[in-house]
């Protein structure tokens, strides 16, 4: 591997990276806005969040990508008569975001769900409101039921990074097939083992913190 | 003038009439014990005090001012969510199953109603809270998690965080109901200690030896509907309702 060569791998694996934690710390606030909205008393709000999950859960990722990036700039010129421009990087990070917001609200809601109503009942018997319950009381408690779905999701989006190929956008998948395309099939896998050793690592951390969020148990 | 005050409470759980026309009032200074068969409303009647539950309709009056008036489900008075969590924090509540915050210690448990309603100091709170924990004899575990406690400490650290709150009056549902037998009387022996500093009490119970020594009225209750009422002495001693003869007969 040439200088080059090793220089390419390392940004694409810096933009791998970067789309993932970006997409996912969004997508976590997000993901939490949705979850609480899911379980909302008002009907309508309940609704509409239902509508979100339900399609992005059930259309492809690879496709809301491409409609981020090439179909929603084309449905604004037509609509205003304007361009916008959106980055290939932009574009990435807010269909990721999107996508993992959805899954990641039905992973929250599961969790807040599981907490004994007797929780919320002894908070608000000590005069707490439901959002000071909420912030102090029930989500604290979630964690560690929530660590493990969580760290599913994370890694399924650090991979589901090379799916932004599609518009072009230079991260791992992409670079090595770029210096493969010269006929050096062991490019692709140094992006295989880049990504085992990126899940690794997510897999450890995310062990340790699930053993330390148990610790009151 | 009276703590509590509810006028012709009715509450209904679909077609379940659960609540059948309350008309109560509690004294400063009182216990008041409230027993009767399981189904019969008791701890419905406390949940409603505090909101836990909404009325389906009836008045209920703190300190003499309308909390809570409702008819046919719909609120009559609107109060706001503020004063309302205000009013639940004048009623500490003793659940039967603890409802301890499982990821805080025993200490912070009894710390978190002060710093995060009444926005007192980490300091004063960890000092009020050790206080309260010396009173009901656990302070040696006030840095143990609730899962590394037995269920008369565990209640014992839920009457602290109740008392935490400087409650005008303390509900306990079913206090003990939860507990191994040789557990039931440190709790209660706690419950008899508030009760002689003067605490105003209401206490759903199944344990007549408490009620006969320490209460100062009992209500018996059954099918939604407050039977028979008076001293603990009268009441058990001579019954006047055919439904208190027969309950008291059961249990004894």
């Amino acid at each position: 591997m040439t200088a080059m060569q090793a220089r390419g791998f390392f940004d694409g694996t810096i933009v791998t990276i970067e789309l993932t934690l970006i997409s996912i710390a969004l997508g976590l606030i997000f993901g939490m806005l949705l979850a609480l909205a899911r379980i909302s008393k008002n009907k309508v709000v309940r609704g509409i969040t239902w509508t979100y999950v339900w399609i992005f859960r059930g259309t492809p990722l690879m496709l809301q990508l491409i409609i981020v990036y090439f179909a929603i700039p084309l449905m604004a010129n037509s609509i205003t008569g304007s361009y916008i421009n959106v980055s290939m990087f932009g574009a990435a990070v807010i269909g990721l975001t999107l996508n993992t917001a959805a899954y990641l609200a039905e992973i929250f809601r599961a969790g807040i769900l599981s907490i004994d109503k007797g929780q919320m009942e002894a908070a608000k018997a000590l005069g707490m409101t439901y959002k000071q319950a909420m912030l102090k009381i029930i989500i604290p408690q979630t964690y560690r039921r929530v660590i493990p779905p969580f760290a599913n999701e994370f890694i399924m989006i650090l991979k589901d990074t090379s799916l932004v190929i599609v518009i072009g956008l230079a991260e791992l998948t992409r670079v090595s097939k770029q210096f493969a395309a010269s006929g050096e099939w062991k490019f692709y896998f140094v992006a295989g083992a880049i990504y085992l050793f990126l899940t690794t690592i997510s897999t450890f951390v995310f062990d340790k913190m699930e053993k330390h969020a148990a610790r009151y148990e | 003038m009276s703590m509590i005050k509810t006028e012709n409470i009715h509450k209904y759980f679909g077609e379940n009439h659960v609540l059948n026309g309350i008309d109560l009032e509690i004294f400063p200074g009182e216990v008041m014990c409230v027993v009767g068969p399981s189904g019969s409303g008791k701890s419905t009647l406390l949940r409603c005090l505090n909101h836990l539950e909404r009325i389906t309709s009836g008045k209920i009056f703190i300190d003499g001012v309308l909390v809570d008036h409702r008819e046919n489900d719909k609120d009559v008075l609107k109060s706001d969510p503020k004063k309302v969590a205000e009013m639940c924090a004048e009623l500490g509540m003793v659940f039967q199953r603890f409802n301890l915050f499982p990821h805080k210690t025993a200490l912070e448990n009894v710390m978190i109603g002060p710093m995060t309603v009444k926005k007192v100091g980490k300091a004063d709170a960890q000092k009020k809270a050790m206080e309260l924990l010396e009173k009901v004899g656990i302070a040696e575990k006030a840095n143990e998690y609730p899962s590394r406690l037995s269920g008369g400490q565990q209640q014992r650290v839920a009457i602290a965080r109740a008392l935490a709150m400087e409650p005008k009056i303390m509900l306990f549902d079913e206090p003990t109901s939860a507990l191994d037998p040789e557990l039931v009387g440190e709790v209660l022996e706690v419950m008899k200690q508030l009760a002689h500093a003067g605490m105003t009490m209401m206490v759903v119970t199944h344990e007549m030896g408490f009620a006969r020594e320490v209460g100062t009225r009992l209500i018996f209750m059954d099918e939604g509907k407050i039977v028979e009422q008076g001293t603990p002495r009268e009441v058990f001693e001579n019954p006047q309702n055919d439904r208190t003869k027969d309950f008291f007969r059961s249990i004894l």
